[in-house]
């Protein structure tokens, strides 16, 4: 009922092919897109640089692990470091004079050669001993950057990032760097939706499902893996160079240290592999739960006039979203994809329960 | 129907939790935020450190609050996550908090950018940027203790005075997380070194620091005659341990202000007799402080955790930093006026002279220039139960702190451009 199938016909290939052929979603898409566009001016501004922000940036972030994760089956331990060399690359650049729209992509272009080395890795292991050497390169990369002060700035390793322009308009504000962050994000989603009825995404999914088998049919692994690492490495750049830019506004060691890799794995894996609105719920859901629960049970806690230590309320929070995490991989393991697709689908036939799509 | 009204009384309670409760207070509360790690990497100082704060800011209410506004601390565990850092700091100022605290260095670093553009307060007592220090480039990052630079140089001074002034010769070890932290020091030893004559060496060990033998074997081939500390967290208490494990005297080792009574008694009360270590915020419960706090807010049964914690090594650093914060907003207060904004705060901070926070610190003086408050500390001693203070309260080198301050904190308005 609330997703009307009727008179949907598709008469030409453009129309079989498109991206959504129900009007509803459309519109739904076109809701989303222009709630993101107004949020700055309807938003208090604690939600928009606390919440709205950082969640749009790390699902940038979480979509380009994705693509190595879910579309090409690639695991890798060490995104966060890849962020770092676009984050680190690009401020270098901007302080050197180049221009913010080129530093980005630079930064991009360099956090993707440096992933390709270690994609190199994938060619020879697979699944766990994968995950062991692209952790290497999470060390490694720690370690160059916080021991070389070229790279770190200084004894105090932070590097504050510099007042920058894009396209002639000097980004100085929350609103300002929203859109930015925005404008990339909308980008990077865009290609990613795309990346599914590409012959790069067929030969990708032809690549997780068996490599040899993907052989045979004449699709090169070697190729498309090395692809996978190259393309996710080049958005995780871009993603890492904008957190530092439009969020952070500074770079430091620890914003990309291993526990930022481990965070960006389970975006990917709560949020649901190769799909583009599961980096998004999931990004939202292991970046913003823990907040949001924080101040839930604070507020709790004070509420009911629970005499508890500080000690104890910050560690509830922690039980509960573990105690989250378990139950959504409990009741969906294909992520929270899976339970949006779920409810779309019991809507598409919805009151006709009987009717199977 | 019954699940709905369950699940409506629920999102009622949360709505109504989220209001929150309205004090009674005759005048606005000062608002401090801080938002704390009590969950992953600071452990071992937060719980106490954010007791003692609580206890403190009772303390104050209990005598009439700040020219009659009481202090309001708000509690909240970060993770030590900058995002979640930033998202507590927005959250802080939304509400009107006149100052932060966020007792984590990646996160103070985080937030240092934003608070400088919106002229919050942040303190940043005995972490964070050491360059901070330098009031002209960090207006509103409070440090009020001696940065670690100075720590270094009050070990080394004492180090020196023990030695007769004569340290020719001897041999100086530094025993050092490898991290931006544990290399910090370093240009003041090197420094010092140059001046003094002494030998030095530094052996890094790697984060977070739980296996460090392979450093200990080599400060063993050294042979120092004294060795440096440079740790926070468990690591620390594996040094001493090894430290001890490799024949090296307790009472010649000393410690950056990272260790407290509870590593001691992880190793053994008795085995670190001797053990030296930086002390910034006097400890004990012989301070007329703590004795206050006792008096007016354990006894009373208003203590905010376990009262065996008060008088604790972090428990009084929690202590002065309130001290100081209240000290700060009564000069702010008196001088310029009602309501109490976060750029008043900053010059009442900044008009704190030969404060000693009724025994907790020493004489510090805070102006426009110097965020340190003067660098002051000394060398203290576990004896088997307590520590016990070596020498008095003074700072030691500060051309050479200074010179490091002021360089990186060029560096970092360089940055910026």
């Amino acid at each position: 009922m609330f997703y009307r199938l009727a008179g949907i016909r598709h008469t030409s290939y453009t129309a079989d092919r498109a991206l959504w052929p129900v009007p509803v979603d459309r519109v739904q898409i076109a809701v989303l897109l222009l709630l993101a566009l107004v949020a700055p001016f309807v938003l208090p501004n604690l939600y928009l640089t606390s919440y709205l922000l950082p969640w749009i940036i790390w699902s940038t972030a979480a979509l380009g692990l994705n693509l190595l994760m879910g579309w090409a089956g690639q695991i890798h331990l060490g995104y966060a470091a890849v962020m770092a060399i676009g984050a680190y690359g690009a401020i270098h650049l901007v302080r050197a004079g180049v221009p913010f729209e080129i530093a980005i992509i630079l930064g991009g272009f360099l956090s993707a050669a440096i992933g390709l080395v270690f994609g190199f890795a994938a060619l020879r292991v697979k699944g766990l001993y994968l995950a062991i050497s692209t952790l290497a390169m999470q060390y490694l990369v720690d370690w160059i950057i916080s021991h070389v002060e070229a790279i770190s700035g200084g004894s105090q390793a932070t590097l504050q990032a510099p007042a920058f322009r894009v396209f002639g308009i000097p980004i100085a504000d929350d609103r300002a760097r929203y859109y930015v962050a925005l404008a990339v994000c909308l980008m990077v989603t865009a290609f990613m939706l795309n990346v599914g009825r590409t012959s790069f995404g067929r030969a990708l999914a032809a690549v997780r499902e068996k490599d040899f088998a993907a052989a045979v049919i004449g699709v090169n692994p070697y190729r498309f893996k090395l692809l996978a690492f190259w393309c996710s490495s080049f958005l995780g750049g871009i993603a890492g160079a904008v957190l530092a830019f439009c969020y952070y506004r500074a770079v430091t060691p620890e914003q990309f240290d291993l526990d930022v890799s481990i965070q960006a794995v389970a975006m990917v894996i709560v949020g649901g592999m190769a799909s583009v609105i599961g980096s998004f719920l999931g990004a939202a859901l292991v970046l913003l739960a823990p907040i949001v629960l924080n101040n839930l049970v604070d507020a709790l806690a004070h509420a009911l006039g629970l005499s508890l230590s500080a000690d104890v309320i910050s560690h509830i929070p922690l039980i509960l979203y573990g105690g989250l995490i378990i139950g959504f991989l409990l009741i969906e393991p294909l992520g929270l994809a899976k339970v949006y697709d779920n409810l779309r689908n019991y809507f598409l036939v919805w009151p006709f329960r009987h009717a199977r799509r | 129907m019954k699940k709905t009204t369950i699940i409506c009384a629920v999102l009622a309670a949360l709505c109504a939790a989220g209001i929150g409760p309205a004090a009674a207070q005759d005048k606005a509360p000062i608002k401090i935020g801080t938002a704390l790690d009590f969950t992953t990497v600071y452990t071992f100082v937060t719980a106490e450190y954010s007791q003692g704060q609580r206890d403190y800011a009772a303390l104050v209410n209990a005598r009439g609050g700040i020219l009659g506004h009481p202090i309001e601390i708000d509690v909240v565990d970060t993770g030590n996550q900058p995002q979640r850092g930033i998202a507590a700091y927005e959250r802080f100022k939304d509400e009107g908090a006149v100052l932060c605290d966020f007792l984590s260095t990646p996160v103070s670093r985080a937030v240092v950018p934003r608070a400088l553009a919106d002229g919050m307060n942040v303190m940043t007592l005995f972490h964070g940027r050491s360059d901070a220090a330098d009031g002209k480039v960090f207006p509103t990052i409070f440090p009020m203790t001696p940065a670690y630079w100075s720590q270094a140089t009050a070990i080394i001074k004492y180090i020196d005075d023990q030695e007769k002034g004569d340290l020719k010769g001897k041999k100086i070890a530094l025993v050092m997380i490898d991290s931006p932290f544990g290399r910090e020091p370093l240009p003041v030893f090197q420094e010092l070194a140059k001046r003094l004559g002494y030998e030095f060496q530094s052996f890094p060990y790697p984060s977070p620091g739980n296996e460090q033998s392979a450093a200990w074997t080599q400060v063993r081939r050294f042979k120092p005659d004294w060795t440096i500390l440079w740790g926070a967290g468990g690591g620390q208490s594996v040094s001493v341990r090894d430290a001890i494990g490799n024949g090296i005297a307790p009472d010649r080792v000393a410690s950056v202000i990272w260790i407290s009574e509870t590593d001691t008694n992880i190793i053994g009360a008795d085995q670190t007799k001797g053990l030296l270590r930086f002390e910034g915020v006097a400890y004990g419960k012989d301070v007329p402080a703590i004795k206050a706090i006792e008096e007016q807010v354990i006894a009373k049964g208003k203590g905010a955790g376990p009262a065996e914690k008060v008088g604790g090594t972090y428990y009084n650093i929690g202590a002065a930093s309130i001290a100081l914060v209240a000290e700060g907003a009564r000069i702010a207060l008196g001088k310029e006026g009602e309501p109490l904004t976060a750029a008043k705060l900053k010059n009442g901070l900044e008009s704190i002279k030969d404060f000693t926070g009724e025994g907790l610190l020493p004489p510090v003086t805070i102006t426009a220039d110097d965020h340190q408050g003067g660098g002051r500390g000394r060398i203290d001693a576990w004896d088997g139960s307590k520590w016990v203070a070596k020498n008095q309260w003074a700072a030691a080198y500060q051309d050479i702190v200074w010179d490091l301050i002021h360089k990186s904190a060029e560096e970092f308005k360089a940055s910026g451009k």
